[in-house]
């Protein structure tokens, strides 16, 4: 609460405005607070005016979205924001998982934060034949060029680095 | 570099016959001392002015301790010095972080907190409930606690640092602790004694032989860095001129890149900075390199908001990992590490390079193998260190 009140009134406003209408809980209220303290110093941006951005005005304001699924989005781009880099290698590393086409029954994951950089693989199957295919798929995959980005990335190598 | 002026000296009975007493009283002329019973004894019940000594009147010890601690505020704490006994253990062993690589390091503790004000120094947890600014007066004993450890262990060869929750040399030139410890552990068969500074205080160490056994090293970042969050510290040229001093009296040198700092432009500032070293003083006698980036504990982040508020350490894109500190997300730190490696055995090839405080998969993404264990890893330092 103090650290509200050492904002800017309009920034307090803004950020009222928002954890009022999504009935923001504690938590998730101080990751929010932290992110846009920081993108703010980092930016030199007001709270506002992050606040503002089109990209979260859209979401808050999306009659299609329930209150979770609108605080969910809102901070899944404050969050982007704020880790630009972290992000984009999270996509990066999701595009490659997509490109290998695994089925449904094969899953691959990686770490919060990509600490530890090991890609979690987990599948399950209902009979034999099942897993057998399962694995042979998965055995495929693991020499295609997308599986040797998605190692490339979890150790800070970019395509560009070949 | 800053120069260190206290406010005032406090001195615990019992260390005023020392030699650290009178090298203070040599250095700092104009600065009052104040004298303190030890554990409140005395017919004063505690602290002793050297007015009151005269019958003015006396405060009691908690109060002067309490001014020693800053009251509370960590940068006042380092206005004054308090001169005390040391009563537990001199030499530890380094604690590392939970599930990292550890390097197999010996601490010994000479004194406590810092003159210099870095915004990511970890003092300010670790300290937080007693920052006071202490130097420890009985070095006969400290001398002695290693002297039987380095005789009990004669197969064992160890690495042992001053610098853990002091700097080595920034008090130098007042208490010439250094001055007195370098010839000790230069007649040592076992052991490699490191000083670890952001000062340039060295003129003391010159004229002494350090015998292949004292390795005096430097904490660098480029200027930037030092001008925005190493505060009253040494610019980079004083610490590349000072390295080049020690190693022209015999010293072996070693450097930590450490905390390394991303922001933009950091690459160019960072090569740079690899290159101005290797310049300025001959590879072959370096000991050793350490990298490890910036990170810090939820409370220390807290604590750094709190202090240095403008501070854009803190805008990093750090994430949390299994030992509970903050890093740059882990791909982020490994391709800096990987630069940095790369500009390093550009110009020295050979030059033993080690991480602080980092993981078995971060060791391997970065050089390909990870130490076996501590003592593979200490093993290989002592044998570049010599």
């Amino acid at each position: 609460m103090a650290r509200w009140l050492a904002w800017d009134q309009p920034d307090r406003d803004a950020l009222y405005r928002l954890a009022f209408a999504l009935k923001i809980g504690e938590n998730h209220l101080r990751d929010l607070m932290d992110w846009l303290e920081e993108i703010s110093l980092r930016d030199g941006l007001q709270v506002r005016q992050i606040l503002g951005n089109r990209a979260v005005s859209d979401v808050e304001s999306d009659p299609r979205l329930g209150r979770a699924d609108k605080l969910k989005r809102i901070k899944d781009q404050i969050r982007r924001r704020r880790f630009p880099r972290l992000a984009q290698t999270e996509d990066s590393i999701r595009a490659r998982v997509q490109e290998l086409k695994l089925q449904p029954e094969i899953r691959l994951t990686v770490p919060p934060g990509l600490e530890g950089g090991r890609l979690r693989v987990e599948f399950d199957a209902s009979s034999q034949d099942e897993l057998q295919r399962l694995i042979a798929k998965l055995a495929d995959a693991t020499g295609k060029e997308a599986m040797r980005e998605i190692f490339g990335l979890l150790a800070g190598r970019t395509p560009a680095d070949k | 570099m800053k120069e260190f002026l206290p406010e005032e000296i406090i001195v615990e009975r019992g260390s005023e016959g020392s030699l650290i007493y009178r090298n203070l009283r040599a250095a700092l002329p104009q600065v009052p001392f104040r004298f303190v019973e030890p554990n409140g004894q005395g017919p004063w019940g505690g602290i002793l002015s050297e007015s009151a000594a005269g019958g003015r009147g006396a405060t009691r010890r908690g109060e002067d301790i309490s001014t020693a601690n800053g009251n509370g505020d960590f940068g006042a704490a380092k206005k004054k010095l308090l001169l005390t006994r040391h009563k537990g253990e001199f030499l530890k062993k380094c604690p590392g972080s939970d599930g990292q690589v550890c390097c197999n390091y010996f601490v010994v503790n000479f004194a406590s907190n810092c003159p210099m004000d870095c915004s990511y120094c970890y003092l300010q947890e670790y300290l937080a409930q007693n920052p006071a600014l202490k130097v420890f007066s009985n070095v006969d004993d400290l001398m002695a606690e290693a002297d039987e450890l380095l005789a009990k262990h004669p197969r064992f060869f160890f690495r042992i640092g001053t610098g853990e929750i002091t700097d080595s040399l920034a008090l130098e030139p007042y208490i010439g602790f250094a001055r007195e410890v370098v010839p000790f552990f230069a007649r040592q068969p076992n052991v490699l004694l490191e000083l670890k500074t952001k000062s340039a205080c060295v003129d003391r160490l010159l004229g002494l032989d350090p015998k292949e056994r004292v390795v005096v090293s430097w904490s660098m970042n480029p200027q930037p860095v030092i001008d925005r969050d190493e505060h009253g510290t040494a610019s980079l040229e004083e610490r590349l001129r000072a390295a080049r001093r020690c190693q022209e009296a015999g010293y072996r040198l070693g450097f930590h890149f450490d905390p390394m700092v991303e922001y933009p432009g950091w690459e160019d500032d960072y090569r740079r900075l690899v290159e101005e070293i290797f310049a300025t003083v001959d590879w072959r006698r370096i000991s050793w390199l350490s990298l490890g980036v910036l990170r810090q504990t939820p409370g220390l982040r807290r604590i750094m908001g709190e202090r240095f508020p403008r501070t854009k350490l803190l805008t990093g894109e750090q994430v949390s990992c299994p030992d509970g500190k903050l890093r740059y997300f882990q791909p982020l730190r490994v391709a800096m590490y990987r630069k940095m490696v790369g500009w390093i055995r550009r110009a020295a090839p050979t030059v033993k390079i080690y991480l602080c405080m980092e993981s078995k998969e971060v060791w391997e993404q970065v050089f390909g193998y990870a130490p076996s264990c501590e003592k593979e890893l200490g093993n290989q330092l002592t044998n570049f260190g010599i």
